[in-house]
């Protein structure tokens, strides 16, 4: 393919930029030895990469389907490698909502890391550049190099400051997806000889035979339900959360999680349609599991990081039940349920940081009766516990509505096994809002004899972090449309080409 | 039009008092504002309108204000008892009665000049809530709780009243307040009948007035005597004049009344009950339907309202200056309290009928029209409650407490009443026997004009026979007719007792049962299902990611056994170098 640029009047190449300056922001970073100036170098950096991306929300084209602001250039042509980035309408809400959190994820370190900031800072901006690197690139090699090369960022990220068995859970996390990862490997490389090219637009509209399909969407399915994570693949996910420091474990929730589905639609719908097709009752059902089964686990923690953690199990698994209803209402609903699940459990895990730093303990037994000494903090917890299990009125309603009335429409039992979710995930969350705003009084609870206790309530700087994610919680949750316009043509045409896939 | 009606309306400056009531602090100011409402609702009666139009509200066709004869002369009588009324409460610092008995006098007022059901049934309520609020304002518990019993009451036969009129305007699509002929009358037009006959305490629906008035404020047991049962007695005679079933039920209802208020004992219970019995009068008056009949119901309630007002205020003096209002416990007022006396015994006379009272001139006009229409029946049960009313409210009430020695033998505590007192008592003495005199001058006001002449011979030595005797009959029965302190059981036992049996079946049973439904889930569900969650978590735990740790840890394992297997010893690692050889050359054979 000929090399090309398709700037789409911005004038830069915005992908390229995305990538770029959190590297170059990084690079910066190994000079500055002071704390209190990398971290502010940290803040404009990925200030200035969220004002980067905004052109990609306000220039793209909602109506048409395929790949914009495609930058192509010659990279490898011995092996045919092309360095080709480029955004559809599914990975372009994912980048936005990776630049929006790793702002967040400075500010809110700002007290939480106090040793080693200057590694702090260049760790999380390759993180940044890995994770806008997976979504918006169009050749395979080059989604997998930033696929693995996001892994050792966050590998460092919870083993350096990550909470007491950080040894353990960054060692689990690292081999587990590491794991899961090579099927992808094998996965692409067999599209690669197959196919005879690297890039995704080509695969495509390559059509591959059944057999190849099967095989690289079982390899796919694998690595992307590891990541996702999809039940019973998902015990990386509790040590990991648990363990990572509060930006790492909103990187994990927000952003990594999504890679996973990010996958499923990608490579599984696109480059396998029939053998997804074939295959989706199963994952259905697997689906179907990991709500129910995620929200129950999550109702008997006592740990509210491993709480919030087993929930995402539950989000995510109405994240992969949407995609594989196959239909274009159920993808859009997962693709903003996607969203919905980054900004809210991004906001949980950003309070539990909070309050870590104030309690030392991340247990409900030591977080109870904060409602009156804490009452901002309390209330924008509120706000956002009720967006992750789907009030109405805030964006996780409109997410998970919207994919139990796809499942109904594929099929009614579907929608009645998705629904008790909704309820569980109600009640672990209210269950644990009780407990921290007000006393526990369940019979398994035997307050320590401690002095009382004197907290100071939230401050500017962390209530700016919750009120720039409650704006966005309420706005998609009243407007879904800014999010859902972006989504569907994209969408549409990817459940077309699933339908029409012959076998 | 819209202008028109707020001018011309006589509600409107009722509720524009009630509002400065609550803004304007100095009581001066106040006491001038209470006085000046009544006077300038007076002024807009001599300019109302016949009509200020039909306005269409959600689809109906309202008529606010709507005035004939008949609600002229109520209007009439209603406004001079306003203003008898607030100068009679002119002491009383408390805002809050003289807003809720604004409010009250504007409802009656609107539910007088209501031309169809919506407008009257609004007012109607305005009349209820506020009168409650009379009631309430006495800070006693037996008040409160009167109060309480009074607004269900009422609220259930404001009910009854809307049903009737959702019904009626179901059935005929027509909100207008005109007669109903007894022929067509459907239950909605009992329903409405059954609404206006709780107000008017109607047997069997009477008892929470005999209930309540006793437990009101002194100067709002003055209002609530006037206006409640008088505009239910206008209610019945705008629409159901003529209802023979009425007729019969006037006669029980005005000796029932008597009956009771013989043997009664606190002073304003009397009086409750007498009210009932002066109703009955009128509606029997309105049953009867002849134009005697409905003219003589309409002068007898203009005449009743001012000396019922003044039979309470008198009694409501002593209670003020001695705060008793048992006979039992008072007597020998005579000395303190001269001029009360006065007062009460001109109601007295009135209520009895004494020539040159205005009872004389109004009431024989209901016992003319039933003698005329040859009811005999009920031309005895109206003499008989003459008979007793002047017994127990003539005689009785004012022997027994101001003649009569009182028990006790300490003195009672008087001091005297505040002067607006005794001029309200004044003013509504001067009325009684104004119209006793000139009764041409309310013989003008009513709406059907019947010839009525009733300073004859044979009128007044029947009337005179018939108070002599009745004197005489206390004279020798004075101790029989003694009072005692004792409850008297009305018919508001059989719902108070059930009200009471339903009280406690919701308390204890029903409570009981919802209160173990509502813990069902903590008890039954919420366990196990918490059970559920905490073995998904150990199962998550002890199986899944152990397994995932074993692989791990075997694989871990592998990497310790090979790793052990470096011993330094070349002839192991040769053998096993070729044992590998061998495996390899193997498998390149095999395949």
């Amino acid at each position: 393919m000929t090399p090309s640029l398709l700037l789409q009047g911005i004038g830069y190449p915005v992908l390229s930029v995305l990538v770029c300056l959190p590297l170059a922001g990084a690079g910066l970073a190994l000079f500055v030895r002071s704390a209190p100036a990398v971290r502010w170098l940290a803040v404009a950096v990925t200030l200035l990469t969220l004002g980067a991306s905004l052109p990609l929300y306000s220039s793209f084209d909602r109506t048409l389907p395929g790949f914009q602001f495609v930058e192509h250039r010659a990279w490898l042509p011995a092996a045919q490698f092309d360095y080709i980035v480029g955004v559809d309408g599914i990975s372009v809400v994912l980048v936005l909502l990776t630049t929006l959190l790793m702002p967040l994820c400075v500010l809110c370190s700002w007290r939480e890391v106090q040793e080693r900031v200057q590694e702090f800072v260049v760790v999380l901006l390759l993180l940044e550049a890995a994770l806008i690197g997976v979504f918006v690139s169009l050749n395979i090699v080059l989604f997998y190099l930033f696929w693995e090369g996001m892994l050792i960022p966050l590998y460092l990220l919870i083993a350096l400051w990550g909470g007491p068995a950080r040894n353990y859970a960054s060692v689990k996390f690292f081999l587990y997806t590491f794991a899961g990862s090579i099927f992808l490997l094998f996965a692409l490389l067999m599209l690669y000889v197959a196919a005879g090219s690297c890039s995704m637009p080509e695969l495509l509209q390559q059509p591959l035979s059944y057999e190849l399909q099967m095989l690289v969407f079982i390899c796919c399915t694998v690595a992307f339900a590891v990541k996702t994570p999809l039940y019973p693949l998902h015990t990386w996910l509790p040590a990991a959360h648990v363990e990572a420091p509060t930006a790492g474990s909103v990187i994990l929730a927000g952003i990594l999680l999504k890679m996973g589905g990010y996958g499923f639609l990608r490579f599984c719908l696109g480059f396998a349609p029939a053998a997804t097709r074939e295959a989706a009752p199963v994952m259905m059902v697997c689906a179907l599991a990991a709500i129910l089964i995620g929200g129950l686990l999550a109702l008997g923690q006592q740990d509210l990081k491993r709480l919030v953690a087993y929930s995402s199990v539950a989000h995510m698994g109405f994240v992969v039940l949407g995609i594989f209803l196959l239909s274009s209402r159920g993808m859009q609903a997962s693709v903003l349920q996607m969203i919905n699940h980054g900004i809210s459990t991004g906001a949980l895990f950003i309070c539990i940081g909070m309050l870590y730093e104030r309690t030392h303990s991340r247990l409900l037994a030591d977080n109870s009766a904060l409602g009156a000494l804490m009452p901002r903090f309390v209330t924008l917890l509120t706000l956002c516990a009720f967006s992750s299990f789907g009030f109405p009125g805030t964006n996780g309603f409109i997410g998970e509505f919207l994919i139990i009335v796809a499942a109904f429409e594929k099929k009614w039992i579907l929608g009645a096994g998705a629904v008790p979710g909704v309820l569980i995930a109600a009640a672990y969350m209210l269950r644990a809002l009780q407990k921290i705003i007000w006393a526990d009084r369940s019979p398994h609870h035997h307050p320590r004899e401690t002095p009382p206790r004197m907290f100071s309530d939230i401050g500017l700087r962390e209530v700016g972090i919750l009120l720039v994610l409650v704006f966005f919680i309420i706005l998609i949750g009243l407007q879904p449309s800014v999010v859902l316009d972006l989504t569907r043509a994209s969408v549409e045409s990817l459940a077309n080409r699933v339908a029409g896939a012959g076998r | 039009m819209t202008t028109e009606l707020l001018v011309s309306h006589p509600s409107i400056p009722f509720v524009v008092g009630a509002l400065l009531m609550w803004f304007v602090r100095t009581v001066r100011l106040r006491q001038a504002v209470l006085v000046a409402v009544p006077l300038v609702a007076l002024m807009q009666l001599s300019h109302l309108p016949d009509t200020a139009g039909t306005f269409t509200y959600l689809g109906l066709a309202l008529q606010p204000l709507r005035v004939d004869s008949l609600s002229f002369l109520f209007l009439h009588v209603f406004c001079i008892m306003a203003l008898i009324g607030f100068v009679y409460s002119l002491h009383v610092l408390n805002p809050g009665t003289h807003g809720a008995a604004l409010l009250y006098v504007a409802g009656s007022l609107g539910v007088t000049l209501s031309g169809d059901y919506v407008t009257l049934f609004v007012f109607w309520e305005l009349m209820a809530v506020a009168s409650t609020f009379l009631i309430w304002l006495q800070p006693t518990r037996t008040a409160r709780d009167a109060g309480l019993r009074y607004f269900l009451v009422h609220s259930a036969g404001g009910l009854a009243l809307l049903c009737g009129i959702i019904l009626r305007y179901l059935e005929t699509g027509d909100l207008a307040v005109v007669q109903v002929v007894p022929a067509t009358a459907g239950l909605a037009d009992y329903l409405i009948m059954a609404g206006f006959m709780l107000n008017a305490a109607v047997p069997p629906l009477h008892a929470w007035l005999a209930d309540a008035y006793p437990e009101a404020t002194i100067t709002g047991a003055v209002f609530l005597c006037a206006f409640t049962t008088k505009t239910a007695v206008y209610a019945l005679c705008r629409v159901f004049p003529g209802f023979d079933v009425l007729a019969v039920w006037g006669a029980c209802m005005a000796l029932y009344g008597v009956c009771y208020a013989i043997v009664e004992n606190n002073s304003r219970r009397i009086l409750s009950y007498h009210i009932i019995s002066q109703v009955g009068y009128m509606v029997c008056g309105i049953g009867i339907g002849t134009d005697l009949g409905v003219s003589g119901a309409c002068a007898h309630a203009y005449a009743h309202i001012i000396y019922k007002a003044l039979l309470f205020m008198g009694v409501g003096c002593v209670l003020e200056m001695t705060g008793r209002q048992k006979l039992t416990e008072l007597g020998g007022l005579y000395r303190s309290m001269p001029w009360a006396l006065v007062f009460t015994v001109i109601g007295g006379i009135s209520i009895s009928g004494f020539p040159l009272t205005s009872g004389f001139v109004s009431k024989s006009m209901v016992t003319a029209a039933a003698a005329e229409a040859h009811c005999s029946g009920i031309l005895l049960l109206l003499m008989l409650a003459s008979v007793g009313t002047f017994l127990s409210v003539g005689i009785k009430l004012p022997y027994c407490i101001w003649f009569r020695e009182p028990v006790e033998k300490a003195p009672l505590q008087t001091r005297q009443a505040p002067w607006n007192m005794y001029l309200a008592m004044a003013i509504a003495g001067f009325f009684c026997f104004f119209i006793g005199c000139s009764p041409d001058w309310l013989y003008r006001l009513l709406p059907r004009h019947a010839a009525y002449h009733p300073y004859t011979a044979s009128h007044v030595s029947e009337t005179l026979q018939l108070l002599g005797f009745t004197g005489l009959g206390f004279y020798l029965l004075a101790r029989k007719l003694a009072p005692h302190d004792t409850l008297q059981l009305d018919l508001d036992w059989v719902y108070r007792r059930a009200a009471a049996v339903l009280q406690h079946w919701c308390r204890a049973r029903a409570q009981q049962y919802d209160e173990k439904l509502g813990e069902l889930y903590a008890t039954r569900g919420l366990h196990h299902f918490m059970g559920v969650a905490r073995r998904c978590a150990t199962y998550d735990i002890e199986r899944i990611d152990r397994f995932v740790d074993g692989i791990a840890q075997q694989v871990a394992g592998c990497g310790e056994r090979i790793r052990n297997f470096h011993n330094g010893k070349i002839q192991h690692y040769i053998g096993a170098a070729m044992m590998l050889l061998f495996l390899v050359l193997g498998i390149i054979v095999y395949f």
